[in-house]
């Protein structure tokens, strides 16, 4: 018995020593992590076109793809996409499953109090989709009391909820583990609307427009879209890195002509992080 | 469906195939040692055995591959999505398959190691040439099962970022908006691989059975 | 990572609640699953061998596929060829279903499992039909059938977790969308762990306790 004791001791300590050391090891810088490796990680959901899509052909594309390929090449890397559902992708973020996210994610006051966000890239003002034809939703207002779908632990979803609130009769909502199988229920009629950006369901609408439609106007708070890193002190010169090529890329056009590809239009978006009304 | 999206689904489904059969085997191992340590009068090693069969049969994989993959680094272990995903799966299988062995070696005749003790055979080739062989026959269609159990159990792996089978259909029913379609070419490349291990598994029980005394 | 169970605390009403749809959901799936599986397995015992050939294909359809894909299938699927069903009765049919093939081989194993000398015994010493069924067919095979039962059950407690997929507010639903929102995501995952693993413990206490009570009826075969 005795024998058993001091075995158990001993193997509880060799389990906390291994299970110690690596947390006690000296954080590494990201961005040199990251270019010694020749790799940048990237989380991402693959279910919000047409930022981070699986298009017709099976492949992954959207503006995310773009962007990320112009990043890669200003910081002189190759990225490498981690696909997650979306309420997932935050979880890994900061299990450091991959060095930033992609998304990209509404700025929003709760998730800038976590987390570091990237100069905006596009507007995230949310809106609603219906179905083509619907004549009983003519402004957003006229949710109210129906049922309304959105996605899982998304900005979109709390917006839809506060503004809810300010219905009479509220705003019965749904939650979907992503924005795909929102739009698939609102075209089975289970539904009534989808609340997304506006940037997302003008991009459905036109490209179903026998099945979708939007009402506007939008009822969301004016808001930007903008990729996440973590405030973790070794990530900052990653995510400085990655401001600077955005930004690099807004001046010479880049990422205008992106927007006008994918969104048909370009976004007046600001050159720093701004204060969000959400 | 296009020629090119059948081929990405083909691809995925061998996918689910790897991952599913390297589970299966590294489940295996670790089953033995857990069914090893379960029936060991010692109860330093029966009590973990015990708990851990009960902890992953009692966890959905779903929140267990969660678990895998976004908690251990807390404690300094972190892993891929690929290596997450399969040692969900094999923790999950090993608990179940380490069931499965304990029965099989509780059920070798008490009759046969006592005749095996007269004629003077060491523990060890009791094992080797008795126990072993008689409760691997005995396990085998058990085996077979789980094997099943643990191809459709990896339609789950994709909340840890792995694009198998079931993903893969999700995404392209969605990007064609076909989900008839493309769910059920998913079931029917499950429902090949599966019936495929069934009847290899039927077959190789009538060939263990060719050995029988 | 940081615990802090009093932030789940705070919701309770709503884990709650989860909870409830969790436990009802599996109830009825598995109660109706053991029904229909039962009748499955009496339909191929005793009906015409079309129907036999005919349930058997459906059975190992639904048990060579993921409950995942029979659930998207059921459910994103459905709408197309005019099945359109709300998501509970989606994922109580789905599960039902899925339930019942297992449950009419756990079923189908029991019927063969019965020796025919003990039903012979019993029509020399002048029971009835009904009581030959009640008394000794229905007890005998339950005995038999009852541990593959409970890991049916098992099985299926944890199946539920995936009707959140297709928008069931149940436990994994609720505690996800808790964890989401209070970025408590290490608390979350915890949590259900926790709830699920006391819940199979449960199933398998009550299932140890029924078999003990059914001892009696036991044979050695």
């Amino acid at each position: 018995m005795a024998m058993n004791k001091r075995f158990l001791m001993k193997a509880m300590l060799g389990l906390s020593l291994a299970l110690g050391l690596p947390l006690a090891a000296h954080a590494e810088d990201t961005l040199a992590k990251v270019k010694s490796a020749g790799v940048l990680k990237v989380g991402t959901e693959t279910a919000f076109a047409p930022f981070d899509f699986i298009n017709e052909s099976g492949e992954h594309a959207g503006l995310n793809v773009d962007m990320f390929d112009e990043i890669g090449k200003e910081l002189g890397v190759k990225i490498e996409w981690v696909t997650l559902p979306w309420d997932g992708v935050l979880p890994a973020l900061e299990a450091g499953k991959f060095d930033m996210v992609a998304g990209p994610a509404t700025i929003t006051k709760a998730r800038l109090e976590r987390y570091r966000f990237t100069i905006p890239i596009a507007e995230a003002t949310v809106a609603l989709l219906k179905q083509a034809g619907d004549d009983s939703l003519s402004k957003p207002e006229d949710i109210a009391g129906k049922l309304v779908g959105s996605g899982k632990a998304t900005a979109q979803l709390a917006q839809l909820q506060e503004f809810g609130k300010s219905l009479k009769g509220g705003v019965e909502t749904r939650e979907y583990v992503s924005f795909n199988e929102a739009y698939a229920d609102l075209a089975a009629g289970r539904i009534v609307a989808v609340a997304n950006s506006l940037p997302n369901i003008a991009y459905v609408a036109q490209q179903q427009s026998d099945t979708f439609a939007v009402v506007k106007p939008a009822f969301g708070q004016p808001s930007y879209f903008g990729f996440i890193g973590t405030k973790k002190p070794e990530d900052q010169s990653l995510l400085d890195a990655v401001d600077a090529a955005i930004l690099k890329m807004k001046q010479d056009g880049r990422l205008g002509k992106m927007q006008e590809k994918w969104f048909g239009t370009t976004f007046d978006t600001p050159d720093t992080v701004p204060e969000p009304k959400v | 469906m296009s020629l090119r999206l059948f081929e990405l689904m083909l691809w995925a489904a061998g996918y689910t195939v790897v991952i599913s059969a390297i589970s299966i085997v590294i489940g295996l191992g670790i089953g033995l040692l857990v069914c090893a340590a379960k029936l060991s009068p010692n109860r330093l090693l029966s009590l973990p055995a015990t708990l851990f069969i009960s902890f992953f049969r009692g966890v959905p994989l779903l929140v267990q591959l969660l678990l895998i993959y976004n908690l251990l680094p807390a404690v300094g272990i972190s892993v891929p999505s690929v290596v997450a995903a399969v040692v969900g799966l094999s923790l999950c299988t090993a608990a179940y398959q380490a069931e499965n062995l304990r029965g099989g070696f509780n059920s070798v005749p008490k009759g046969l190691l006592e005749a095996a003790d007269m004629v003077g055979l060491t523990p060890w080739q009791q094992l080797k040439r008795i126990r072993a062989p008689i409760a691997f026959r005995l396990t085998l269609p058990a085996l077979v099962n789980e094997a099943i159990l643990i191809l459709k159990a990896s339609s789950l792996i994709s909340v840890v970022g792995v694009i198998e089978l079931t993903r893969m259909a999700q995404n392209l029913a969605a990007s064609t908006y076909k989900p008839l379609l493309f769910y059920s070419v998913a079931g029917a490349l499950y429902l090949v691989i599966c019936w495929t291990v069934a009847g290899g598994g039927a077959l190789a029980e009538r060939m263990a059975r060719v050995g029988r005394a | 990572m940081s615990l802090d169970f009093g932030l789940m605390l705070e919701k309770l009403p709503e884990i709650l609640a989860g909870l409830w749809v969790t436990i009802w959901v599996w109830v009825v799936a598995t109660a109706l699953g053991a029904a229909l599986g039962f009748l499955v397995a009496a339909a191929r015992r005793y009906g015409p061998p079309p129907v036999d050939w005919l349930l058997r294909l459906l059975v190992e359809i639904l048990r060579g596929t993921p409950f995942l894909v029979q659930l998207f299938l059921l459910y994103f699927g459905g709408p197309f060829v005019g099945l359109r069903l709300e998501p509970i009765p989606a994922g109580l049919i789905g599960l039902t279903v899925y339930a019942g093939a297992y449950f009419s081989e756990i079923f189908r194993a029991g019927f063969d499992a019965v020796p025919r000398g003990h039903v012979e015994a019993a029509q020399c010493v002048g029971l009835s039909r009904s009581q030959i069924l009640r008394r000794i067919l229905l007890p005998e095979m339950t005995m038999l059938v009852l541990p593959q039962c409970v890991n049916m059950a098992i099985l299926l407690i944890k199946e539920t977790a995936i009707l959140s997929i297709i928008t069931v507010p149940e436990m994994t639903m609720v505690i996800g969308a808790i964890g989401s929102q209070q970025y408590a995501f290490a608390d979350a995952m915890f949590l259900l762990a926790l709830f699920y693993w006391v819940l199979v413990e449960i199933c398998g206490l009550l299932g140890r306790i029924a078999e003990a009570r059914l001892s009696k009826f036991r044979f050695a075969a």
